[in-house]
Protein backbone atom coordinates (compact mmCIF):
# COMPACT_ATOMS: atom_id res chain seq x y z
CA UNK A 1 0.00 0.00 0.00
CA UNK A 2 1.45 3.32 -1.05
CA UNK A 3 -0.98 5.59 -1.30
CA UNK A 4 0.22 7.34 1.65
CA UNK A 5 2.52 8.50 -0.48
CA UNK A 6 0.35 9.78 -3.32
CA UNK A 7 0.39 13.63 -3.57
CA UNK A 8 -3.10 15.38 -3.71
CA UNK A 9 -3.09 16.11 -7.72
CA UNK A 10 -5.54 19.47 -6.82
CA UNK A 11 -3.20 20.68 -4.45
CA UNK A 12 0.03 19.34 -6.15
CA UNK A 13 0.45 22.44 -8.63
CA UNK A 14 2.82 25.55 -7.04
CA UNK A 15 -0.18 27.98 -7.34
CA UNK A 16 -2.77 26.11 -5.52
CA UNK A 17 -0.55 24.76 -3.04
CA UNK A 18 0.05 28.35 -2.46
CA UNK A 19 -3.37 29.44 -2.34
CA UNK A 20 -4.55 26.79 0.03
CA UNK A 21 -1.53 27.41 2.07
CA UNK A 22 -2.24 31.37 2.34
CA UNK A 23 -5.99 30.27 3.55
CA UNK A 24 -4.69 27.91 5.64
CA UNK A 25 -4.18 30.67 8.09
CA UNK A 26 -7.28 31.83 8.64
CA UNK A 27 -9.74 30.50 11.05
CA UNK A 28 -12.42 28.05 10.04
CA UNK A 29 -15.15 30.44 8.60
CA UNK A 30 -13.17 33.24 8.66
CA UNK A 31 -12.93 34.55 4.79
CA UNK A 32 -10.50 36.86 3.06
CA UNK A 33 -10.79 39.06 0.72
CA UNK A 34 -9.97 38.56 -2.79
CA UNK A 35 -8.18 41.70 -3.62
CA UNK A 36 -6.12 40.92 0.13
CA UNK A 37 -5.40 37.32 -0.86
CA UNK A 38 -4.59 38.29 -4.42
CA UNK A 39 -1.96 41.35 -3.08
CA UNK A 40 -0.34 38.04 -0.51
CA UNK A 41 -0.29 36.37 -3.44
CA UNK A 42 1.25 38.34 -6.39
CA UNK A 43 -0.66 36.41 -8.63
CA UNK A 44 -2.82 38.46 -11.26
CA UNK A 45 -6.84 38.59 -10.68
CA UNK A 46 -6.95 36.28 -13.73
CA UNK A 47 -4.73 33.62 -12.65
CA UNK A 48 -5.62 33.27 -9.28
CA UNK A 49 -9.80 33.22 -10.10
CA UNK A 50 -8.43 29.95 -12.55
CA UNK A 51 -6.84 28.39 -9.56
CA UNK A 52 -10.01 29.64 -7.15
CA UNK A 53 -12.23 27.73 -9.79
CA UNK A 54 -10.30 24.40 -9.95
CA UNK A 55 -10.14 24.47 -5.47
CA UNK A 56 -13.95 25.12 -5.61
CA UNK A 57 -15.15 22.68 -8.28
CA UNK A 58 -12.79 20.34 -5.98
CA UNK A 59 -14.74 21.41 -2.81
CA UNK A 60 -12.05 22.70 -1.29
CA UNK A 61 -12.42 26.52 -1.64
CA UNK A 62 -15.94 28.30 -0.93
CA UNK A 63 -16.22 31.83 -3.01
CA UNK A 64 -18.64 34.15 -1.92
CA UNK A 65 -19.84 37.06 -3.98
CA UNK A 66 -21.59 40.06 -1.55
CA UNK A 67 -21.54 43.59 -1.40
CA UNK A 68 -19.92 46.22 1.17
CA UNK A 69 -22.28 49.28 0.47
CA UNK A 70 -22.36 49.48 -2.86
CA UNK A 71 -19.27 47.83 -4.32
CA UNK A 72 -19.12 44.29 -5.21
CA UNK A 73 -17.00 42.02 -2.58
CA UNK A 74 -15.47 38.81 -2.76
CA UNK A 75 -14.54 36.59 -0.08
CA UNK A 76 -12.28 32.98 0.00
CA UNK A 77 -12.33 30.97 2.34
CA UNK A 78 -10.90 27.01 2.95
CA UNK A 79 -13.75 24.62 3.34
CA UNK A 80 -13.30 21.57 5.84
CA UNK A 81 -12.36 19.11 3.42
CA UNK A 82 -9.62 21.93 1.82
CA UNK A 83 -8.38 21.85 5.17
CA UNK A 84 -7.93 18.51 5.34
CA UNK A 85 -6.36 17.71 2.24
CA UNK A 86 -3.84 20.42 3.51
CA UNK A 87 -3.49 18.58 6.18
CA UNK A 88 -2.88 15.24 4.15
CA UNK A 89 -0.49 16.82 1.63
CA UNK A 90 1.82 18.46 4.15
CA UNK A 91 1.50 15.06 6.00
CA UNK A 92 2.38 13.51 3.20
CA UNK A 93 5.43 15.71 2.44
CA UNK A 94 6.71 15.38 5.78
CA UNK A 95 6.65 11.99 5.36
CA UNK A 96 8.54 11.93 2.05
CA UNK A 97 11.19 13.92 3.59
CA UNK A 98 11.89 11.62 6.55
CA UNK A 99 10.98 7.98 5.96
CA UNK A 100 10.99 6.73 9.82
CA UNK A 101 8.09 9.43 10.45
CA UNK A 102 5.11 7.39 11.65
CA UNK A 103 2.90 8.26 8.95
CA UNK A 104 5.62 7.49 6.08
CA UNK A 105 4.68 4.96 3.72
CA UNK A 106 6.80 1.59 4.16
CA UNK A 107 10.01 1.77 3.43
CA UNK A 108 10.94 -1.40 1.58
CA UNK A 109 13.71 -0.25 -0.48
CA UNK A 110 16.19 1.88 0.30
CA UNK A 111 16.04 5.00 -1.96
CA UNK A 112 18.40 5.17 -4.38
CA UNK A 113 18.18 9.48 -5.74
CA UNK A 114 19.79 11.33 -2.95
CA UNK A 115 16.42 13.39 -1.92
CA UNK A 116 13.08 11.93 -3.26
CA UNK A 117 11.38 13.85 -6.39
CA UNK A 118 7.86 14.96 -6.72
CA UNK A 119 8.18 15.14 -10.25
CA UNK A 120 5.20 12.31 -10.96
CA UNK A 121 3.13 14.92 -12.51
CA UNK A 122 -0.41 14.37 -11.71
CA UNK B 1 -4.53 23.18 -19.41
CA UNK B 2 -3.16 26.85 -19.49
CA UNK B 3 0.61 28.28 -19.82
CA UNK B 4 1.07 28.74 -16.50
CA UNK B 5 4.52 27.97 -15.54
CA UNK B 6 3.62 28.74 -11.83
CA UNK B 7 1.14 25.21 -12.73
CA UNK B 8 4.12 22.62 -12.03
CA UNK B 9 4.90 21.42 -8.87
CA UNK B 10 7.90 21.82 -6.76
CA UNK B 11 10.88 19.68 -7.20
CA UNK B 12 11.47 18.63 -3.62
CA UNK B 13 8.89 18.00 -0.39
CA UNK B 14 11.47 20.53 1.15
CA UNK B 15 10.55 23.19 -1.04
CA UNK B 16 7.34 22.55 -1.03
CA UNK B 17 7.64 22.76 2.80
CA UNK B 18 9.31 25.89 2.90
CA UNK B 19 6.54 27.61 0.27
CA UNK B 20 4.25 26.67 2.58
CA UNK B 21 5.56 28.03 5.55
CA UNK B 22 6.30 31.37 3.13
CA UNK B 23 2.73 31.84 2.00
CA UNK B 24 1.35 31.68 5.35
CA UNK B 25 3.52 34.11 7.02
CA UNK B 26 2.89 36.21 4.18
CA UNK B 27 -0.84 36.10 4.74
CA UNK B 28 -1.02 36.65 8.26
CA UNK B 29 1.58 39.98 8.10
CA UNK B 30 -0.86 40.69 5.33
CA UNK B 31 -4.14 40.59 7.13
CA UNK B 32 -2.98 41.13 10.84
CA UNK B 33 -2.36 44.81 12.21
CA UNK B 34 1.63 45.89 12.35
CA UNK B 35 2.17 45.57 16.07
CA UNK B 36 4.12 48.96 15.72
CA UNK B 37 1.26 50.69 14.75
CA UNK B 38 -1.30 49.17 17.71
CA UNK B 39 1.40 49.63 20.73
CA UNK B 40 3.93 52.34 19.69
CA UNK B 41 1.46 54.72 19.99
CA UNK B 42 0.41 54.14 23.33
CA UNK B 43 4.00 53.82 24.35
CA UNK B 44 5.01 57.14 23.26
CA UNK B 45 1.96 58.70 24.98
CA UNK B 46 2.43 57.19 28.04
CA UNK B 47 6.41 58.14 28.27
CA UNK B 48 5.35 61.44 26.85
CA UNK B 49 2.40 62.44 28.60
CA UNK B 50 2.84 60.58 32.29
CA UNK B 51 6.63 61.40 31.90
CA UNK B 52 5.35 65.49 31.78
CA UNK B 53 3.33 64.78 34.52
CA UNK B 54 5.65 63.56 36.52
CA UNK B 55 8.29 66.98 35.61
CA UNK B 56 5.55 69.66 36.60
CA UNK B 57 3.71 67.86 39.40
CA UNK B 58 6.48 65.69 40.85
CA UNK B 59 6.21 63.44 44.60
CA UNK B 60 5.45 65.76 47.24
CA UNK B 61 4.26 68.90 45.42
CA UNK B 62 7.61 69.60 43.76
CA UNK B 63 7.70 71.09 40.39
CA UNK B 64 11.26 69.93 38.44
CA UNK B 65 9.99 71.54 35.22
CA UNK B 66 8.12 74.84 35.63
CA UNK B 67 5.53 74.00 33.01
CA UNK B 68 2.36 75.60 32.37
CA UNK B 69 0.31 73.55 34.63
CA UNK B 70 -2.46 72.73 32.08
CA UNK B 71 -0.18 72.07 29.72
CA UNK B 72 0.83 68.39 31.19
CA UNK B 73 -2.44 67.43 31.26
CA UNK B 74 -3.63 68.69 27.91
CA UNK B 75 -0.79 66.67 25.98
CA UNK B 76 -1.60 63.57 27.71
CA UNK B 77 -5.22 63.81 26.81
CA UNK B 78 -4.52 64.90 22.92
CA UNK B 79 -1.81 61.47 22.81
CA UNK B 80 -4.25 59.32 24.08
CA UNK B 81 -6.86 60.77 21.46
CA UNK B 82 -4.18 60.57 18.95
CA UNK B 83 -2.89 57.07 19.97
CA UNK B 84 -6.59 55.64 19.90
CA UNK B 85 -7.14 57.10 16.28
CA UNK B 86 -4.36 55.54 15.10
CA UNK B 87 -5.04 52.24 16.45
CA UNK B 88 -8.58 52.32 15.67
CA UNK B 89 -8.08 53.13 12.37
CA UNK B 90 -5.01 50.60 11.77
CA UNK B 91 -7.36 48.24 13.19
CA UNK B 92 -10.35 48.90 11.70
CA UNK B 93 -8.44 48.17 8.11
CA UNK B 94 -7.07 45.01 9.03
CA UNK B 95 -10.61 44.21 10.20
CA UNK B 96 -11.86 44.91 6.88
CA UNK B 97 -9.64 42.26 4.97
CA UNK B 98 -11.58 39.50 6.07
CA UNK B 99 -15.29 38.28 7.44
CA UNK B 100 -16.12 35.88 10.13
CA UNK B 101 -15.61 35.10 13.90
CA UNK B 102 -12.08 36.61 13.97
CA UNK B 103 -13.24 39.86 12.51
CA UNK B 104 -16.56 40.38 14.85
CA UNK B 105 -14.12 39.33 17.58
CA UNK B 106 -11.54 42.23 17.02
CA UNK B 107 -14.81 44.33 16.32
CA UNK B 108 -16.12 43.58 19.94
CA UNK B 109 -12.82 43.88 21.58
CA UNK B 110 -12.30 47.46 20.14
CA UNK B 111 -15.90 49.01 21.08
CA UNK B 112 -15.01 47.40 24.93
CA UNK B 113 -12.12 49.85 25.15
CA UNK B 114 -14.24 52.12 23.60
CA UNK B 115 -17.03 51.78 25.77
CA UNK B 116 -14.76 50.84 29.19
CA UNK B 117 -12.95 54.22 28.93
CA UNK B 118 -15.87 56.51 28.20
CA UNK B 119 -17.62 54.80 31.10
CA UNK B 120 -14.83 55.79 33.59
CA UNK B 121 -13.73 59.11 32.57
CA UNK B 122 -17.75 59.87 32.90
CA UNK B 123 -17.59 58.65 36.57
CA UNK B 124 -14.17 60.17 37.31
CA UNK B 125 -15.25 63.45 35.54
CA UNK B 126 -18.39 63.82 38.63
CA UNK B 127 -15.57 63.77 41.44
CA UNK B 128 -13.94 67.08 39.67
CA UNK B 129 -14.43 69.69 42.83
CA UNK B 130 -14.61 66.21 45.69
CA UNK B 131 -10.35 66.13 46.00
CA UNK B 132 -7.37 67.90 45.63
CA UNK B 133 -5.38 68.09 42.92
CA UNK B 134 -2.99 65.35 43.20
CA UNK B 135 -5.44 62.67 44.56
CA UNK B 136 -7.76 63.80 41.48
CA UNK B 137 -5.13 62.75 39.01
CA UNK B 138 -3.93 60.10 40.53
CA UNK B 139 -7.76 58.81 40.42
CA UNK B 140 -7.82 59.50 37.08
CA UNK B 141 -4.46 58.05 35.76
CA UNK B 142 -4.38 54.81 38.06
CA UNK B 143 -7.86 54.19 37.31
CA UNK B 144 -7.26 54.53 33.53
CA UNK B 145 -3.97 52.45 33.97
CA UNK B 146 -6.01 49.73 35.63
CA UNK B 147 -8.63 49.34 32.87
CA UNK B 148 -5.62 49.41 29.99
CA UNK B 149 -4.35 46.43 31.97
CA UNK B 150 -7.09 44.42 32.41
CA UNK B 151 -8.01 44.82 29.23
CA UNK B 152 -4.35 43.60 27.64
CA UNK B 153 -5.49 40.44 29.84
CA UNK B 154 -8.73 39.58 28.71
CA UNK B 155 -7.28 40.13 24.97
CA UNK B 156 -4.81 37.63 25.91
CA UNK B 157 -7.27 35.81 27.26
CA UNK B 158 -9.32 35.70 24.11
CA UNK B 159 -6.50 34.59 21.50
CA UNK B 160 -4.77 32.69 23.87
CA UNK B 161 -1.80 35.10 23.31
CA UNK B 162 0.72 34.87 26.33
CA UNK B 163 2.77 37.53 25.39
CA UNK B 164 -0.31 39.84 25.56
CA UNK B 165 -1.74 38.51 28.77
CA UNK B 166 2.37 39.06 29.94
CA UNK B 167 2.01 42.76 29.37
CA UNK B 168 -1.66 43.13 30.55
CA UNK B 169 -0.35 41.78 33.92
CA UNK B 170 3.06 43.91 34.54
CA UNK B 171 0.94 47.52 33.38
CA UNK B 172 -1.47 46.34 36.10
CA UNK B 173 1.52 45.59 38.58
CA UNK B 174 3.20 48.52 38.18
CA UNK B 175 -0.10 50.66 38.23
CA UNK B 176 -0.55 48.79 41.54
CA UNK B 177 3.55 49.85 42.37
CA UNK B 178 2.97 53.53 41.22
CA UNK B 179 -0.70 54.01 43.70
CA UNK B 180 1.07 52.71 46.34
CA UNK B 181 3.56 54.91 45.94
CA UNK B 182 1.49 57.59 45.40
CA UNK B 183 0.89 61.08 43.56
CA UNK B 184 4.00 62.24 41.30
CA UNK B 185 5.80 58.56 41.71
CA UNK B 186 2.58 56.84 40.31
CA UNK B 187 3.75 59.52 37.18
CA UNK B 188 6.72 58.47 36.59
CA UNK B 189 6.62 54.96 36.87
CA UNK B 190 3.84 54.52 34.54
CA UNK B 191 5.90 56.69 31.84
CA UNK B 192 8.90 54.54 31.97
CA UNK B 193 7.68 51.20 33.27
CA UNK B 194 4.42 51.06 31.06
CA UNK B 195 5.18 53.19 27.87
CA UNK B 196 8.39 51.30 28.00
CA UNK B 197 6.67 47.84 28.26
CA UNK B 198 4.15 48.92 25.63
CA UNK B 199 7.25 50.34 23.30
CA UNK B 200 9.32 46.86 23.32
CA UNK B 201 5.85 44.96 23.51
CA UNK B 202 5.30 46.23 20.14
CA UNK B 203 9.07 45.69 19.16
CA UNK B 204 8.82 42.17 19.80
CA UNK B 205 5.75 41.69 18.01
CA UNK B 206 7.01 43.07 15.26
CA UNK B 207 10.57 41.05 15.23
CA UNK B 208 8.81 37.77 15.92
CA UNK B 209 6.45 38.13 12.39
CA UNK B 210 9.23 39.41 10.57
Amino acid sequence: MTDGAELDPVIHAQARLRVVSALSVLREEDKVTFPRLQDSLRMTAGNLSVHLRKLEDAGYVEVTKTHQGRTPATFVRLTRRGRLAFEQYQDTLQALLNPSHPTAPPATHKRTEGSPSLEETP
Amino acid sequence: MEPIDDDEPLGSPADSLALIARERANLVRDIAPDPRLMYWPWGIAWLLGFGLLFLRFGPDGRVFVDLPAWLPLTLLSLSFIAAGAVTGAVGARSAMQTRGPSSRQGLMYGLTWGIAFFGMSLLFAQFGNAMPDDQLSLLWAGGLVALTGALHMAGGVIWNDRQLFILGAWTSVINMAGVLAGPGWHSLIVAIAGGGGMLLFGLLGWLKRR
